[in-house]
């Protein structure tokens, strides 16, 4: 969300971080309160969410939560007319209402059923101006499609307003059919691709009504007025939404050119989605191996608009790669494999609550501060660097003394802290793989690391990355950390920028025109700086200076 | 002897440390050992060592194969750059990624190997047709085709190995040109070989430079 509920008491508003714990019947979390967000805003972006009806206005009386201890602002007026005097008295607000002075502890009674949709940090979202030349069917979604992720969010696009936000795991993932390693594997069938294609459309539908119902309180008139929805995403992905087979992504001819993708049904689409107004615009994806979401998030950070040569990385299932030298882009993807994104590992885990997401030589941080489930891939990163440090392990990928069946377990009495050989191995290819990209993309545009003025790493992947564990590791070249940017939801910012700004489609055209596609499959020195950086180590240097 | 510099040699071939094998090896060369006895005494046997390790190691990975390969084969090009004379090779084997595969680098663990076995390599790169196998295996007078397949429809195709089983078949090569395979799909049906037309599979690169070394010993006593 966007939008921060009027506040009486925000001028008195303290300026630091406030930790809050914060129970219901099922569950306590542990989180930072910001102080320019309200309770409900924090609560949205985790597992544990206040029931609510209306975009945080105060104004539906949902959101309803006790505070057991610590300072907060007076109750507001919407607070005020909503509660009992008596409940107030008690300690009982809202919570879209609500901001804590001091450390807390709250208590949810009726939390919000259960939902694996959460709100972004809308903080490095696009900020829209509006356009009022948009008179009807107002509203729009963007979509970013990943392989395991789905983001969204859902506009007016007349006043240029942000209603909300969510992210998601999409459920291809959740069925434990990861569409990308078996796309390697093996030939989907028409009906698996179908399948999957249908439960991508449904995940955007759940989201999109996730918002409408939490954040505006209303569905059906909105989805009526609904006049366009923008999807980027991984090619594979945007094929298989569209209702095609995977079929044309195995032909090696695809690999580098463009891939038409155009919904088959469109009519059916917007019917099933009662959107009868909506144009279903999916973003063309810049070939078979190269999505539409690195062209967004091209347009995100506005590197093709720079003099200076800036390097992006956008890591995932499969982890796309561009280098800008001033005038011409370079873009690739290479198979990042689950690495980066905790599936597949014996204990990976997605950047979630009990995700141990910071790894130190005093101890373990999981999110939430919630009991250990396993590693997000920064908190495994983290680890291999203190396994290295600690000469636990070497820098060939083996351990000093070979584990027990239980694997290395980093904390003794924890089991989900176990790291096994076989991860590494898929961490060193996977690191391998990404390193080599870069270098090769780099040696193309005749550019060396240290005259790239930035470094972008796009995806929730950087959200939590320590980069010193990553250049420990020689997953990033080692740059100065100013250098070097990290933004979690590019390519939904990227994807708003081409839903919302006018002059968006154009920008994103300049991109294409600039952009040479490199398939590294041919590139035999690829594949030695491939093999040249499967040690872990800090990149060579000697190669790029 | 040599023997001081085995242990360091095997040691940094072990930690996959591709500087401090070549620093070995040239330490032995200023010492006045021969490149000779260097790849015949040193990088063969560490290969070979290597090679019953991995199998037994539980620890061992796919990057370390990777990377042991190569330092294999970098060591035995530059010694071989300073042989007095051309060594003689064992055999020849034509390698490739099957016809619509663009995977190429399952195979480069079983070029590196096999070029530190004296087994000359000609490597055809990926997406390459059956035509193109045999055509290369007949000109080249290779003993051994070896098709890498990394996804199933590439491994089962007709355009892939079964077209290269054809394409001998119909010139009467069997007997001249075995066809071994290797790559994912194998592992998880090890009668898959035998489908696919081929004489011979390997679980990994390592153990194929060996599954092809002996099938170049079968045509070529």
């Amino acid at each position: 969300m966007t939008t921060i509920a009027p506040n009486a008491g925000q001028t008195a508003s303290p300026a630091s971080d406030m930790l809050a714990t914060v129970s219901s019947d099922e569950q306590t979390l542990r989180v930072m309160l910001k102080p320019h967000l309200s309770v409900r805003q924090v609560l949205d972006a985790t597992d544990l969410r206040v029931r609510a009806a209306c975009g945080g206005l105060g104004t539906c009386g949902a959101c309803l939560i006790q505070t057991v201890s610590g300072e907060f602002n007076p109750p507001t007026l919407a607070e005020r007319q909503k509660l009992l005097p008596e409940d107030l008295a008690n300690g009982m607000r809202l919570a879209c209402q609500l901001r804590a002075y001091s450390d807390c502890e709250l208590y949810l009674e009726n939390p919000a059923p259960h939902s694996a949709w959460k709100s972004l940090d809308p903080t490095q979202l696009y900020q829209a101006s509006g356009n009022p030349a948009i008179s009807e069917h107002v509203y729009g979604v963007a979509v970013d499609l990943g392989t395991t992720h789905i983001r969204l969010s859902v506009w007016n696009r007349q006043s240029g307003r942000r209603i909300g936000t969510r992210y998601s795991i999409n459920p291809q993932v959740a069925h434990g059919a990861d569409v990308l390693t078996r796309l390697d594997a093996e030939r989907l069938d028409v009906q698996d691709c179908l399948r999957i294609g249908q439960q991508a459309r449904e995940a955007i539908m759940d989201g999109i009504r996730d918002i409408l119902s939490r954040d505006m309180g209303e569905i059906t008139p909105v989805l009526a007025a609904l006049g366009k929805v923008l999807i980027v995403g991984n090619t594979a992905m945007l094929t298989l939404i569209c209702g095609n087979s995977g079929d044309s992504l195995y032909q090696p001819e695809n690999w580098q050119s463009p891939i038409a993708c155009q919904p088959t049904d469109a009519d059916a689409w917007r019917q099933i989605w009662r959107t009868p107004h909506a144009d279903i615009d999916i973003a063309q994806p810049l070939a078979g191996f190269i999505g539409s979401d690195l062209l967004a998030d091209l347009l995100a950070t506005g590197i093709t608009e720079q003099s200076q040569p800036m390097l992006l990385a956008d890591f995932g299932t499969n982890t796309e790669i561009a280098v800008w030298d001033g005038t011409n882009l370079w873009a690739s993807s290479v198979p990042g494999g689950p690495a980066f994104e905790g599936v597949g590992m014996r204990n990976g885990l997605t950047a979630e609550a009990g995700a141990i997401c910071k790894v130190s030589a005093s101890g373990l941080q999981t999110i939430g501060d919630a009991q250990a489930r396993g590693y997000c891939a920064s908190g495994f990163i983290d680890a291999i660097a203190l396994l290295l440090d600690k000469k636990h392990l070497k820098p060939s990928g083996r351990f000093a003394e070979p584990p027990t069946e239980q694997g290395f377990l980093l904390q003794a009495d924890m089991p989900k802290s176990a790291i096994f050989a076989s991860d590494i191995d898929i961490f060193q290819r996977a690191k391998a793989s990404t390193a080599a990209a870069m270098a090769q993309l780099l040696a193309l545009a005749g550019l060396k690391v240290n005259e790239l003025d930035r470094l972008w790493i796009c995806g929730s992947f950087g959200q939590h990355l320590d980069l010193n564990s990553a250049f420990r590791v020689g997953l990033l070249p080692t740059l100065p950390s100013e250098r070097i940017s990290l933004l979690a939801n590019a390519s939904l910012a990227g994807c708003e920028q081409l839903l919302l700004n006018p002059a968006g489609p154009n920008l994103l055209n300049d991109i294409v025109q600039r952009a040479r596609t490199i398939n590294l499959g041919g590139v035999f020195e690829y594949e030695n700086r491939f093999i040249d950086n499967l040690r872990l180590q800090p990149m060579p240097i000697g190669e790029y200076e | 002897m040599l023997d001081a510099y085995i242990q360091s040699y095997n040691q940094a071939v072990f930690e996959t440390d591709k500087q401090a094998a070549l620093d070995v090896v040239n330490q032995a060369l200023s010492d006045g050992f021969s490149p000779e006895d260097i790849v015949f005494k040193l990088v063969i046997p560490a290969v070979e060592l290597m090679m019953t390790l991995i199998e037994k190691d539980p620890d061992a990975n796919l990057a370390q194969h990777f990377m042991t390969a190569q330092i294999a084969a970098d060591v035995t090009e530059k010694m071989l750059e300073k042989f007095s004379k051309p060594p003689e090779m064992i055999g020849r084997v034509v390698i490739g990624a099957a016809y619509g595969d663009l995977h190429s680098l399952g195979k480069r663990i079983v070029s590196g190997c096999l070029k530190s076995l004296m087994v000359d390599v000609v490597d055809l790169g990926t997406n390459v047709s059956a035509e193109k196998f045999v055509d290369t295996a007949m000109t080249e007078n290779a003993q051994v085709i070896a098709v890498s397949a990394m996804m199933v429809h590439t491994a089962t195709s007709e355009k892939g190995s079964l077209g290269v089983r054809a394409l001998l078949q119909e010139r009467g090569l069997e007997q001249q040109i075995k066809l071994a395979v290797g790559g994912a799909p194998y592992r998880f049906d090890p009668e898959l070989y035998i489908q696919v037309g081929a004489d011979a599979w390997a679980p990994d690169g390592v153990t194929a430079a060996k599954v092809i070394v002996d099938l170049i010993r079968e045509v070529k006593p």
